[in-house]
């Protein structure tokens, strides 16, 4: 597996899902995937749709008695490119906490309110 | 939307959603009274070929008509589906997995052994010693499946 960005997966809703998605489950129910994602219905169920789209996301509805039930898993292709982009953000994370062990780059700069972002863009060229 | 690129935290969020769908297989207490209704049939069946001359058939449909609705709420209240793979699965509740297969063995030939020898009592001990050693085994094989979930199962 290689650790590459995918820009399908990288906005954070969509990282949510196939994150939790990937987590080991068979298939996990709408309701379980927006309460452990901490989104709303819409939000889901868009974001789904495009995962959908581009082969990340089987969907499977049904229903009991009367009240629909939707059920989510992802295939191969989705697997795989989730693997490599958590495999990526791992990286990322390893060398930005090792670079913030560095008091050079870690010295917040006066008035700078967001220091991470400061730090990561080298990190990301050297990716 | 927020650009994860630039956010060292998205993994640790991650690692919070995988917690919080890990915590949904938590057993409620019905699903653990399943479970030791279902081994209960299963070590009764000894007494029963014993004594009323019962085939191994009634007691594997009874236990099938406890297991398919019980697996069924189970899935229903926690809204993940998580089938059999192999017995080395979860990693980290392997040895329950493996409990649970030679406890039910050791339970069934002793039973036999004690019951042939006249030991009733002591046959009735041993059946209600593997019923609970079996939930037990459950709580650990689920505990063991909440941890892969909160790991990842491999992914990052």
């Amino acid at each position: 597996m290689t650790a590459r960005p995918d820009p399908l997966i990288h906005p954070i809703t969509r990282l949510s899902i196939c994150g939790l998605l990937a987590a080991g489950a068979d298939w996990v129910e709408f309701a379980a995937l927006r309460d452990a994602a901490g989104i709303s219905d819409s939000v889901l169920s868009k974001q789904s749709r495009v995962l959908e789209d581009a082969g990340y996301v089987e969907v499977r509805k049904g229903a009991v008695g009367r009240r629909p039930r939707t059920w989510f898993r992802l295939t191969a292709e989705g697997r795989l490119a989730v693997q490599g982009h958590l495999a990526w953000l791992a990286q990322l994370e390893e060398a930005f906490s090792a670079s913030t062990q560095d008091p050079r780059q870690a010295r917040p700069l006066p008035g700078d309110r967001d220091q991470p972002r400061r730090v990561l863009p080298p990190l990301l060229g050297s990716t | 939307m927020r650009d994860v690129a630039r956010d060292p935290a998205a993994l640790e969020l991650l690692r919070v959603q995988r917690s919080r769908l890990a915590d949904r297989m938590r057993p409620p207490w019905w699903y653990l009274t399943g479970v030791a209704i279902m081994y209960a049939l299963v070590f009764a069946f000894p007494f029963a070929s014993r004594f009323l001359g019962a085939s191994i058939w009634p007691f594997f449909v009874a236990a099938l008509v406890v297991s398919v609705p019980l697996q069924w709420g189970w899935t229903r209240v926690t809204g993940i589906k998580i089938g059999f793979r192999n017995l080395s699965y979860p990693g980290p509740g392997r040895p329950a997995r493996y409990a649970v297969v030679v406890v039910s063995l050791a339970a069934i030939v002793t039973e036999h052994f004690l019951i042939d020898r006249g030991l009733i009592v002591a046959a009735i001990a041993v059946a209600a010693l593997a019923v609970v050693a079996e939930v037990a085994a459950q709580q650990a094989l689920l505990r063991g499946i909440r941890q892969e979930l909160r790991g990842g199962g491999g992914a990052a």
